[in-house]
């Protein structure tokens, strides 16, 4: 069963082929002058290192690892993120943490090392759907570029840091020794 | 400019000529690299882009891009310059001036200002002055010469692609050189002259009267031409890059192919003189009748460039057309009409008017 082509007949003003053209010619000049008085701010072109583009909520871009108030990581190294990885590019390290705590009755697990390799990173988010303790992010940074390869590795303190300027937070390089408990254990 | 001549020991008259050879021929070729940026900020603002605006001086002074003139000139200065080991060196080398020098050629005879008496002489504003007997002949001949540097690039790259594109625009220019002479033979009858003085004096200062309106019909068809003599992009069948890589101009790279792209636009510039010289009355300056010289160039230039973004704006309102669509509109359409329009001419006078 074919189907058939309807041939759109053509008026006589169409088959001039005069006015169509003048037709044609105001559209581009409507776009033409709309684009010549569009502030540069406004125009469809985002001039990149000028103007950067907003990314949308839920942009999946570079890596936070969360911490509380004090500055601790919130991150447990349950090695979850690792498992679910599909590019293989988390590698983690755990330790025991906080003397204080095992004075109080119980111990707690942080990363000594929590490293992502962004060169093998495909940003799909499955680490932050693993997580349970919601402590890494993916968040709206996609600048992630250098010069050489190792400084595509992003070590434990370069992702606790990734948003620190943009959240107005400060940079942290070390482990806070926790003088408190963070939470009261329900006994 | 008398003192001007004893002091550079030459008479009067080479002075002037000298002079006005200067002004038009820098003038149209700084208007044709021009218009390498003004086709692509204008196209850019009628696809919705921006175009090229970041070229700058020292890296900091940006005047809305029109730097990258300069950086283009620069790049393909600094190119290397190479030609094919089989193609015919010689005709290889000449081919960009033989495109680049008819181009600009055409300008000669057209006047780009009112004529002045000044201490007993009279200036007369064209490179040429009028009644040299060749008049308006002279720039259809050297448009017609335009094809020879086309084709003499395409036949000397030893390339098929380039071939097939020579051949390709020598046709298409071939065709429509009929129906663009036609059209301007009716004018001639009109005006009872070939130059282009006489033309532009014929037409008065009133926009009705000036050629456009009686010869609304071989003014379209000319127009039409104009685009397939220019290569420009309805009809550009010198290049294609779906088709033949990039036509004619494959082989070139450097100052050659800057050279042939200049060549273009400085084509360009020609025909929207020729244009505005023939149809739009040239210096004439709508409703003042007796205008002043400078008031008479301003209106001049103002109508050429406006044809000249004309050409820019309808190569990117317009589609391609397919080759076959192309001569079927020269031969069918366009030389038919311009027939039309030289009866219609010669039975209206015929008739008294």
């Amino acid at each position: 069963m074919g189907v058939v082509v309807k041939k759109v007949e053509l008026s006589w003003l169409d088959r001039t082929y005069v006015w169509p053209v003048m037709k044609g010619m105001g559209i581009t000049f409507n776009h033409f002058i709309k684009q010549l008085f569009t502030r540069t701010s406004k125009r469809y072109t985002i001039q990149y290192p000028d103007m950067k583009k907003e990314m949308p909520a839920g942009y999946r871009g570079l890596h936070e690892l969360k911490r509380f108030e004090d500055g601790a990581i919130k991150c447990v190294a349950c090695f979850m993120c690792a498992e679910a990885c599909p590019a293989r590019c988390i590698s983690i390290e755990a330790e025991e943490f906080s003397d204080l705590n095992i004075t109080q009755g119980f111990e707690e697990k942080r990363p000594q090392v929590f490293k992502i390799d962004m060169l093998r990173c495909i940003y799909c988010g499955m680490c932050e759907e693993a997580c349970p303790k919601d402590a890494i992010w993916l968040r709206n940074d996609y600048e992630v570029a250098a010069y050489d390869r190792l400084s595509m590795q992003y070590g434990k303190w370069d992702l606790m840091n990734t948003y620190a300027e943009a959240d107005g937070k400060e940079r942290i390089t070390q482990d806070p020794m926790p003088s408190a408990p963070r939470r009261a254990i329900a006994m | 400019m008398d003192t001007l001549a004893s002091l550079l020991h030459m008479s009067p008259a080479v002075a002037w000529m000298v002079v006005k050879i200067v002004i038009v021929f820098s003038a149209v070729m700084i208007l044709a690299s021009v218009w390498t940026w003004v086709e692509r900020r204008g196209s850019a603002m009628i696809q919705d882009r921006i175009g090229p605006n970041r070229a700058a001086i020292f890296g900091r002074i940006r005047i809305i891009g029109l730097q990258q003139l300069l950086a283009d000139g620069i790049k393909f200065f600094f190119k290397e310059d190479l030609a094919p080991t089989d193609a015919n060196k010689a005709l290889f080398w000449l081919a960009p001036f033989l495109a680049f020098v008819p181009a600009l050629m055409g300008f000669a005879v057209i006047p780009f200002g009112r004529s002045f008496t000044s201490g007993g002489h009279v200036y007369h504003l064209s490179v040429l002055d009028p009644g040299n007997g060749m008049g308006m002949l002279y720039p259809l001949a050297i448009g017609g010469l335009a094809v020879y540097g086309v084709l003499v690039a395409a036949w000397s790259s030893n390339n098929k692609w380039a071939i097939l594109g020579g051949m390709r625009s020598s046709a298409a220019m071939v065709s429509y050189e009929i129906g663009m002479s036609l059209s301007v033979v009716a004018l001639f009858m009109t005006t009872g002259g070939y130059d282009p003085s006489e033309i532009i004096a014929a037409q008065g200062h009133l926009p009705w009267h000036w050629n456009v309106v009686p010869h609304f019909l071989g003014f379209i068809v000319f127009f039409t031409c104009m685009f397939a003599e220019t290569n420009r992009l309805p009809f550009d069948f010198a290049e294609g890059e779906s088709e033949i890589v990039a036509g004619f101009n494959t082989e070139y790279g450097s100052m050659k192919f800057s050279l042939l792209a200049l060549a273009e636009y400085a084509h360009l510039m020609t025909a929207s003189a020729l244009i505005a010289t023939l149809y739009f009355g040239g210096w004439q300056v709508p409703f003042v009748a007796n205008p002043t010289v400078a008031l008479s160039i301003t209106s001049f230039v103002l109508k050429l460039v406006f044809f000249a973004w004309v050409f820019v704006w309808i190569r990117w309102t317009l589609p391609r057309f397919r080759y076959d669509q192309l001569m079927h509109l020269g031969w069918k359409v366009m030389l038919p009409l311009s027939m039309v329009n030289l009866v219609f001419h010669a039975w209206r006078m015929s008739q008294g008017h």
